[in-house]
């Protein structure tokens, strides 16, 4: 049995958590709640609106263009990062020579700020003299305005999003792929199987929950974009970068609407969530 | 461990002792004097403050220019916030004043002895009713004015044949057709009429299109009350007129590169800008480059004199001051006509007041300076912005416009005037 | 021939990677009228715009701020994720397993939620503008905890039963014994910790307007969007390449290290 002093020092080792939980998770989803009723910009009292707050929400063109941008963004970034993720996880996972030196390059990116990134994309993507458009010039194809071009920018930033980060999820795929059995492959090669048919009946099938950790990432990274957008392209043209943390950004800490950016907040994790389960029930119907 | 424990606690007190160092605010006998960070301002105030404390060395004057941070504005608020604001500022946009006087922030300064007496004398009684708070009081004293221009290139003007800058809409495409169809090289546009920055920043509309709605309107307002009233024929015609110029490519939609100067390259005819374009211009003219000041361009039908937005500073006394009435005294040596004068020549600019042109320690100036006179004159007929707490999102809501219809020309002029109308008023609303 | 195939993908892939970074560099040592051209090498060598950058910003204080917050919550962070992972792998108390579902859900409230409500606590506590901002949201790391829970688990219980008949206290077990013997957990740890505070530009944008307080990511930022690089690409690309270099350096030295704690996190989640 163990003295009644002992029972004491869990509880002191696990206070700097629970006094942290309180005040930083605890307090703020419970202020969330109560802020989204009312109105409030810090200085003055706070006032008691009621619904106010959603139904200006409801009205609101630039929270659901946002919205959409993102969704145009995880479109196009989500299957862009699968495919080249998994392709030279694939191609890293045999017994190579630099092996290290390629994993170092894919994961510089990864390391860094997003706020470099995002500085340097900015010069390649430059409609006169950037990059990119140099080389477009160089085939004699007219230039494209990258960041520029409404219907262009959004996915310009998908693709970059995509360089940033694919290192991480290359190594998450190399983990996955390094904890398929090598019997099913042996077993596969004594049944004849060629490369295609072991790739998808034993790889894709066994790297599932990788594939599913990936989309989920990606997708919480989508809907949390804010330093591209912001140092990039200040949410244009036409608002179609508008990324909703930018805008919530906007509207709290730029017009001080705080009762207004709290809701966007909490509909946002709404949105969020229930993305990913939609996710999650894809899956689970295809294990 | 027990160690490291203490380790810990005693750099969380540490920690804790970093964090509090408030700037004194508010104390008794004293006035802490915020400055703009404008070097020219700085100076101004050091030799107003020094010649004070040296009068009244028991009532000290302190000043510092505002602490630097991404904006001005942003880290006022944070001080209004944190509560540690200063007694005087004076680098206060007028739009921003009605936020703070509704949030009682702002000590009212009709309630000070002698100040009514003292504010019809120096300004019009009209800039007295605009800068009025719809609570009757009067919450900021008009500080500086920075009227906005219409520059031009008067070597470039003779050299497409006119001998006065345009002065209508479509007198200037009539230029600005000329010099498209002059100027070009394998079909590409080698000069313009002008320039203007096509980002959508909510502040960047007062060089574009307020003063133009401004000139063209009389000096109507953007917002009344709750409701937006811009929503009329004069921002129709300013954005049309806007729209074509991007449109035809007489304004270049892409930035022009950083590196000369684009109007006094030469490659521009027309700016629109302030008077410390002056300065500027002074110091990197190539030699033979001449250049006037004219109002901003009005719609074909305008009579009378243009109206122009004048990017109005005021000054504001915080409620945290504990000595409001010295701020007074010192407010009313900061703003003593001798002292303007000086203000007027360490820094180029115009102190807002009705006899600018007409008093006679201020002609020296103008004498020195006889390129300033064009906004002398139109500093009669300057226009702040108006009294409202949420300003900055209606210009926010019609710079989102403004790039749909003028730069990207998505929607006719008049969609985009009453969809912004819309979006104002919702925001108007809360 | 598959493996030659491969190699030259890897490649064209590296290239792809590293290209952009060389580019960066090599444009930020250029003089400005020549980025325009510039493929792989500048054709002189200029500090100019390194210089601008020192002149026009604090982007030495910014660096030591940096530094500072990164390595305070970094330290803090070893500490109570070790305590609680501890707590959760070697001790019995009510609600343990409770605990640590709720870490769990902790873990993936997504931080739009808690966004406002923090800055708010921020105002009322009066740490806006003051390092305790930047440091004590950040304090506790649902993934530490995870990690050390992890890698306490491994230790054989049977010497830490051994120290407590002993009479050993057990923060003293915890920094004696546990940490000498969990060196992969804390420097997964301390490296995936120190990493995010790095790079972390949201918060102190919202939470830091005093220029003496900028992180770096945060100052290079706004120098960047702002107006005071007066549109010269050279000399923005200066600030972001001097921001990468600290991480960059970081990695070159610890490399393995790096890989592999960003490898267990995706594990983790």
């Amino acid at each position: 049995m163990k003295k009644k002093s002992k029972n004491l020092i869990p509880y002191l080792m696990i206070t700097p958590y629970l006094l942290h939980f309180l005040l930083f998770v605890s307090f703020p989803v419970l202020f969330s709640i109560f802020l989204i009723f009312h109105r409030w910009n810090i200085i003055s009292p706070m006032e008691f609106i009621g619904m106010g707050n959603f139904s200006r929400l409801a009205q609101d063109s630039y929270f659901w263009q946002s919205i959409l941008n993102t969704l145009l963004f995880l479109v196009i970034h989500i299957p862009l990062q699968l495919i080249v993720a998994l392709a030279f996880a694939l191609l890293l996972n045999q017994p190579l020579k630099y092996i290290g030196v390629f994993r170092a390059s894919y994961f510089l990116p990864v390391i860094v700020s997003g706020v470099v990134v995002t500085i340097l994309w900015q010069q390649l993507f430059g409609y006169e003299n950037g990059m990119l458009n140099r080389i477009l010039m160089l085939f004699r194809v007219p230039r494209i305005g990258w960041l520029t071009n409404p219907n262009v920018a959004m996915p310009s930033i998908a693709v970059m999003a995509t360089w940033k980060n694919v290192g991480f999820y290359i190594i998450l795929f190399l983990t996955g792929l390094q904890t398929v059995p090598k019997t099913y492959y042996e077993a596969a090669d004594m049944e004849g199987a060629g490369y295609w048919a072991k790739f998808f009946y034993i790889t894709l099938p066994a790297i599932n929950p990788t594939i599913f950790m990936v989309v989920v990432l990606s997708t919480i990274g989508g809907f949390s974009l804010f330093i591209e957008p912001y140092v990039m392209t200040g949410g244009g043209p036409l608002n179609r970068t508008l990324s909703t943390v930018l805008y919530i950004y906007k509207q709290g800490f730029f017009f001080y609407h705080m009762g207004y950016a709290a809701t966007m907040g909490v509909t946002l994790t709404a949105i969020i969530l229930t993305v990913v389960m939609i996710q999650k029930k894809f899956v689970e119907k295809n294990s | 461990m027990k160690k490291v424990f203490l380790g810990i606690c005693m750099s969380l007190v540490l920690l804790l002792n970093l964090s509090c160092t408030k700037h004194g605010a508010g104390e008794y006998g004293k006035v802490l004097y915020w400055s703009s960070s404008n070097t020219d301002e700085i100076t101004y105030a050091r030799y107003v403050v020094e010649k004070w404390n040296k009068e009244f060395p028991n009532e000290p004057v302190t000043f510092q220019p505002v602490p630097e941070g991404q904006s001005s504005e942003e880290v006022i608020l944070a001080a209004v916030v944190g509560g540690t604001t200063p007694d005087l500022y004076s680098n206060m946009w007028q739009g921003d004043v009605e936020y703070y006087a509704r949030a009682g922030k702002l000590v009212a300064l009709d309630t000070l002895p002698g100040f009514n007496e003292f504010i019809y004398n120096r300004c019009d009684s009209a800039v007295v009713e605009e800068v009025r708070s719809t609570d009757g009081h009067i919450y900021q004293i008009p500080w500086k004015i920075n009227p906005i221009m219409m520059i031009y290139n008067k070597g470039m003007l003779a050299e497409l044949g006119y001998s006065k800058p345009p002065r209508t809409y479509s007198e200037f495409l009539h230029v600005a057709q000329v010099i498209k169809e002059k100027y070009k090289v394998n079909g590409y546009p080698t000069k313009w009429a002008g320039y203007a920055e096509v980002q959508v920043t909510w502040w960047q509309r007062w060089f574009d299109y307020y003063p133009l709605y401004l000139a063209a309107s009389g000096g109507k307002k953007l917002v009344n009350g709750n409701k937006a009233v811009f929503d009329n024929k004069y921002s129709v015609d300013a954005f049309s007129f806007l729209q074509t110029l991007y449109a035809n490519n007489y304004f270049p939609t892409d930035r022009l590169s950083s590196g000369r100067d684009p109007f006094l390259g030469g490659t521009i005819l027309t700016r629109f800008t302030g008077p410390w374009e002056i300065a500027h211009a002074e110091k990197f003219k190539p030699d033979g480059f001449t250049y006037g000041f004219a109002p901003m361009p009005v719609p074909d039908d305008f009579t009378g004199e243009p109206c122009t937005y004048g990017d109005t500073k005021n000054i504001v006394i915080f409620k945290t001051c504990k000595s409001p009435q010295l701020a007074w005294r010192f407010l009313k040596e900061f703003l003593e006509e001798k002292n303007e004068e000086k203000f007027l020549t360490i820094t180029n600019q115009f102190p807002r007041r009705k006899d600018l042109v007409t008093n006679k320690l201020f002609s020296d100036y103008f004498s020195r300076n006889p390129l300033m006179l064009p906004f002398a004159v139109q500093a009669r007929h300057v226009i702040g912005p108006d009294i409202c707490p949420v300003l900055k999102e209606v210009f926010d809501v019609i710079s989102q416009e403004y790039e749909a219809c003028v730069v990207y020309s998505k929607k006719k002029p008049a969609a985009a005037v009453t969809d912004a109308a819309k979006a104002a008023n919702l925001v108007l609303m809360q | 021939m598959k493996k030659v195939l491969s190699y030259a993908l890897l490649a064209v892939g590296g290239i792809f990677f590293i290209y952009p970074f060389i580019w960066m560099v090599s444009a930020s040592l250029s003089p400005e009228k020549d980025i325009a051209n510039l493929i792989l090498f500048p054709s002189q060598f200029v500090f100019s715009n390194y210089a601008q950058v020192y002149e026009k910003i604090p982007i030495v204080s910014a660096f030591y701020n940096s530094l500072f917050v990164a390595l305070s919550v970094t330290g803090l962070v070893l500490v109570f994720s070790s305590m609680t992972g501890y707590a959760l792998s070697h001790m019995y108390f009510k609600g343990r397993d409770a605990l640590f579902y709720l870490i769990v859900f902790t873990m993936s409230l997504p931080f739009q939620l808690t966004l406002i409500p923090q800055y708010i606590l921020m105002v009322k506590f009066g740490w806006v503008d003051t390092y305790l901002a930047l440091i004590v949201p950040y304090v506790i790391s649902g993934l530490g905890i995870i990690i050390f829970r992890q890698y306490f688990k491994t230790i054989p219980k049977d010497l830490i039963d051994a120290a407590r008949i002993d009479g050993c206290g057990e923060f003293k077990i915890l920094f004696r014994i546990l940490w000498p013997n969990a060196k992969p957990a804390i420097i997964t740890v301390a490296i995936l910790t120190f990493m995010s505070s790095w790079n972390e530009v949201l918060w102190p944008i919202i939470v830091i307007r005093n220029e003496k307080l900028m992180t770096l990511p945060q100052l290079i930022t706004l120098f960047a969007v702002g107006g005071r690089a007066e549109s010269q690409l050279g000399v923005k690309l200066a600030a972001a390449v001097l921001l990468a270099l600290p991480v960059v350096i970081a990695y070159s030295i610890f490399q393995k290290y790096f890989i592999d704690s960003m490898a267990s996190s995706g594990l983790k989640e």
